[in-house]
């Protein structure tokens, strides 16, 4: 461990107090002179033709400034994966057909949203009803309905991986273990529903306001639907309320409120309800795996053949990266000599599934720590000595992807058996309770390109004044899990200053640096901290210079910044206020103020991400057995996120996760009846809330991960991964009811347990 | 949704109140707003007239009679039910119920009368008060007139109020020596939710046997439905296991739920089953104190 000043401390947020006093401006709040306010008319058939959409009574409704279909548009698809534009398959407004229950197909501006949402009934829509098709099966078979004319088979992405020989590998195996398991669909349901605001100026150009992890590629794909030039798109991050993927692509209200506000001439403001958000926003992909594992006798992995279909919903959105991370996860965690991988993305006439919190490893994972745990009872070892047995450690080589450069793995399996008194509770456990283990890896930020930037991923200037003061800029944008006050702790430790000596602007797109791919696939701290530490470093060393000069120091001398000086290391009594230290900078430079600028993008470090996290929670339970509820007693986890940058914000990343992971091993589910989902509110999504959640206990495992700034690395994303398959197998432990198919219902418990 | 353009009233008492509902015929009334207000704006309620009765004094008012009873005006918050001392004490699953129903926030707006006017048959509300053979207090053009809560409720959001009628109160009588209530509802979340299933009981014990035993299942029809037959079973008798089990039994026949986005049909009849067990043991204690 190194010695830090404020790394690793538990400082608290950039953002909490504005957020808890109430003055934290959202895009909701924002306010604009002669604001139009939009609602968008939404499809109610699952699948459709669009013969004919008549505006003519809306637009004629008093207080309606503007309404818009598709055919008013330029008609340009968009899609993330730009570098592979057949994966861009949704257009702002639907053209000739709709595919889900929520389907965008008009726009209304008007003077208030009452009157707004009174037009959208106004418009009247002559659909052909299409068949539609609800569920991977029916989509994939020979004669389905065909949502996207170029792709007849349904199936939009194929992805492949494979390494060694697995039917050797089978062959040679002491125990073959083969499941299928399905994984349902979840919300974000992030606080804050989608919202935007956009303003064009008298030449044209566009500045949207939105709630969006992803600004830049917001900028970009908003310009090339608009068919404008990026620069003439400035895209501004307010206040976010949570994101968990559900806001990092291109959003029909993104489109419509600078389209309308262009077509105008007036400020435009969208914001989703609760409602559009659950029956049509973005959700986590329900999957359906096939996944055999062998084992030798004393429990070494031989190999493992995956198949996994993602039920996609109507459009790709970001499926292809979820079906290409589902594979990497399903060879993470353990040694697998030999795998085989393959993944299918499949369309749906259900609300588009896209990123969620975890990518596609919670869903694998889930098949893989079942599996696991099957595993292990059946061959006769306990589920942490075989974890340990097949764990991967640093240094490990993954065929095609990385090779680990810290893990502590190893580590996080011990400590949470000790924590939770595993070997003892595993033995006897008391009736009704049980104790089960979920493990999980996660990246730190993807390598992967596809959206083909030409920019660094990561980016960020630091101006240093001579008040001893800082101002970073950077696109990270920060949607409440922190990254600001992260990358400003990053900063003061770097250039030796406080908290309060640092002002931060981030995600202004015509301000900040370019560029940043965004806040998902936990890259942040990772991407945008390294960017920020070689900024500082170029700060420094111009400061050393000046003072080395300035004090005629022998050349063999080290400096340093910390707590506000500047000094020889070897004569720290000689060192000068970082203030003074700078304007000798700009004096030497006739009054040029000092900018720095640093950049990241990760080189030669495989095809998928810098760096690996991994970790262990253990779940134990109490389970009605009349009723077959559950009750998680407590959860411990250990994990290793690298260095702990903020202490304070890793438990909470750690707290969000357990509820999410909670709802969605047990209660969380869209109730779906021909592609219409019946509980579109939070009465009937059943969200744990604070009251549900039971206490737990965390270990830090401590590993320096030599990639990341400062040794950190990811934290809080993939622990949503353990949780739901901890619980299933405390279940499995408590009833005998094993749960391969999520979630975990008192139903299937009381069908399912040991008579 | 869009909120229709409504007026606003606010009498101060109730023969005002009664004489504004016969002016306006389409109005309805409102107390916490905790139910109507979802209806209006999520469920296409449009009202020409609301008519609130927060400002009708004394109407918020609690009281339990060594005599009387316990009585519970159409103002009185849940949360005030939930916290009140003599509920606590006398009538304590009257006090759970209201402690069980929606969160803190509904329960510092909503009221116990509004949960029954509501009428629905998921209310946490009114299965423990029909187990107590409550009665319901109402105004009207009429005059005023108390009807039993049992001939209260005639279907989903249905009541047996008439035109311009209004419930000012509810009455629970004081309870016979050796009686014992219990309520347990359950839901898909496990702490702050809507009532998936739920069973109520009440049962006066004379010596060792059930004199009385009275049973109300929530969520399970277009009422609340009374397990006569499982009441049956459990009359006169002592409450042993057997009893208890056979009682279970019959409660699951006696109730035709449906299945909804909380819970299938055939898992809430296992849990009439289940909780009728719970209940009935649960009151028989209580009763034996």
């Amino acid at each position: 461990m190194k010695d830090f000043s404020i790394v690793g401390q538990s400082v608290p947020r950039n953002d909490g107090r504005a957020k808890a006093t109430g003055t934290a401006v959202y895009t909701d709040d924002i306010k604009l002179p002669g604001m139009l306010h939009g609602k968008i008319l939404r499809s109610p058939f699952p699948h459709a033709r669009i013969l004919h959409i008549d505006t003519t009574r809306a637009a004629a409704l008093p207080g309606v400034k503007c309404v818009i279909v598709g055919e008013d548009t330029p008609k340009i698809k968009y899609g993330n994966w730009r570098l592979f534009p057949d994966t861009q398959d949704e257009y702002p407004l639907a053209i000739d057909k709709v595919r889900f229950i929520g389907d965008e197909v008009a726009a209304v501006a008007a003077v208030d949203a009452d009157t707004a949402e009174e037009a959208l009934g106004l418009i009247k829509v002559d659909y052909e009803e299409l068949p539609g098709v609800f569920d991977i099966d029916s989509s994939i078979k020979e004669g389905a309905p065909v949502l996207h004319d170029y792709c007849p088979s349904n199936i939009s992405v194929n992805r492949k991986i494979h390494y060694g020989d697995i039917d050797k590998a089978f062959a040679e195996s002491d125990y073959v273990r083969e499941d299928i398991f399905t994984v349902h669909a979840v919300s974000p349901a992030y606080l804050e529903p989608c919202a935007a605001v956009a303003q064009c100026d008298l030449d044209g150009r566009i500045t949207l306001w939105t709630s969006t992890q992803v600004p830049y590629i917001i900028q970009c794909l908003l310009a090339s639907t608009m068919n404008m030039r990026e620069n003439d798109i400035r895209v501004i991050k307010p206040f976010v309320g949570g994101g968990f993927g559900g806001k990092m692509e291109l959003r029909t209200w993104e489109f419509c409120a600078a389209f309308i506000a262009k077509k105008t001439g007036r400020p435009v403001k969208f914001t989703l309800t609760r409602e559009e958000e659950f029956l049509a926003g973005r959700r986590r992909h329900g999957m359906k795996l096939y996944s055999k594992v062998g084992f030798k006798k004393d429990g070494t992995l031989t190999g493992k053949d995956l198949k996994i279909y993602l039920d996609g919903g109507g459009y790709n959105a970001m499926g292809p990266t979820a079906t290409f991370l589902c594979g990497t996860f399903g060879a993470m965690l353990y040694r697998y000599p030999n795998y085989r991988f393959l993944g299918q993305h499949v369309y749906t006439n259900k609300p588009p599934a896209s990123a969620m919190r975890g990518f596609g490893a919670p869903q694998s994972l889930f098949a893989t720590e079942t599996q696991m745990n099957i595993a292990a009872e059946e061959l006769g070892i306990d589920p942490i000595e075989l974890r340990i047995k097949n764990a991967q450690v640093t240094g490990d080589k993954i065929p095609d992807v990385a090779t680990i450069s810290s893990c502590g793995f190893i580590e996080a399996l011990q400590k949470a058996a000790e924590m939770s008194g595993w070997k003892e509770k595993r033995r006897s456990p008391k009736p009704g309770q049980g104790i089960g283990i979920g493990c999980y890896s996660f990246i730190s930020g993807g390598v992967f390109n596809w959206f083909n930037t030409q920019y660094p991923f990561s980016a960020a200037e630091v101006r240093v004044f001579t008040d001893g003061t800082a101002h970073l800029l950077t696109m990270a944008a920060d949607i409440g899990q922190g990254c600001d006050t992260v990358l400003k702790q990053i900063l003061a430790e770097e250039l030796g200053l406080k908290m309060e000596d640092i002002r931060i602007t981030s995600a202004d797109t015509a301000v900040t640096p370019q560029a940043d791919l965004g806040a998902w696939g936990s890259r942040l701290t990772m991407m945008n901290g390294n960017a920020v530490v070689q900024a500082a470093k170029k700060i420094k060393a111009k400061l050393f210079g000046a003072v080395s000069a300035k004090q005629n120091l022998n050349v063999i001398h080290e400096l340093d910044c910390k707590d506000g000086k500047v000094f020889p290391k070897g004569r720290p009594e000689r060192g000068i206020s970082f203030g003074d230290a700078v304007a000798l900078v700009q004096k030497a430079n006739r009054g040029e103020p000092i900018v720095e600028r640093g950049y990241y993008t990760p080189r030669d470090k495989g095809l998928v991400t810098p760096a690996f996290s991994f970790g262990a929670q253990i779940a134990e339970v109490d389970v009605d057995p009349d009723t077959g509820f559950v009750k998680v007693k407590k959860f411990w986890t250990a994990h290793d996120c690298g260095t702990v940058i903020n202490q304070m914000a890793v438990e909470g990343q750690l707290e969000g996760s357990i509820q999410m992971g909670l709802g969605y091993a047990l209660s969380e589910q869209f109730v779906m009846q021909g592609g219409k989902t019946l509980n579109p509110n939070f009465l009937d999504y059943k969200m744990p809330n604070a009251m549900d959640v039971p206490p737990s206990e965390v270990a830090h495992i401590h590993t320096y991960e030599p990639e990341g700034p400062m040794g950190a690395k990811e934290a809080g994303e993939g622990l949503a991964i353990p949780t739901a398959p901890a619980i299933a197998a405390a279940v499995h432990h408590a009833t005998g009811y094993r749960c391969k198919d999520l979630p975990i219902t008192p139903e299937k418990i009381l069908a399912g347990k040991r008579q | 949704m869009r909120l229709s353009h409504f007026d606003y009233h606010a009498p101060e008492t109730v023969a005002q109140a009664i004489a504004l509902m016969q002016a306006k015929p389409g109005a309805r009334l409102m107390a916490g707003g905790t139910d109507l207000l979802i209806k209006m704006r999520h469920a296409g309620l449009k009202l020409q007239d609301v008519i609130s009765v927060k400002s009708i004094k004394g109407l918020n008012t609690i009281t339990v009679d060594e005599n009387k009873g316990l009585s519970i005006g159409a103002t009185a918050l849940l949360a005030d039910v939930a916290l009140h001392p003599d509920i606590l004490k006398y009538y304590p699953t009257v006090a759970q119920a209201a402690r069980g129903t929606a969160n803190a926030q509904v329960r510092n707006m909503g009221t116990v009368i509004g949960n029954l006017c509501n009428a629905s048959p998921a209310a946490d509300n009114a299965p423990t008060l029909l187990a107590m053979n409550a009665e319901v207090e109402i105004h009207g053009p009429g005059g005023q007139r108390r009807m039993p809560l049992e001939q209260f409720f005639k279907g989903p959001g249905i009541t047996a109020l008439q035109p311009a009628e209004i419930v000012t109160a509810v009455h629970a009588p004081k309870l016979a020596p050796h009686t014992g209530t219990a309520y347990i509802s359950l839901s898909a979340r496990g702490q702050l939710d809507c009532t998936a299933v739920g069973v109520a009981a009440m049962i006066v014990l004379k010596g060792k046997a059930c004199e009385e035993v009275r049973i109300f299942i929530s969520s399970c029809g277009p009422t609340p439905v009374r397990a006569l037959k499982t009441e049956a079973i459990a009359r006169g008798k002592e409450l042993t296991e057997a009893v208890i089990e056979q009682a279970g039994n019959q409660a699951a026949g006696e109730v035709k739920p449906i299945a909804d986005v909380r819970a299938s049909a055939g898992y809430r009849e296992k849990m009439v089953a289940v909780l009728t067990r719970r209940v009935l043991s649960q009151a028989y204690t209580r009763a034996s104190e």
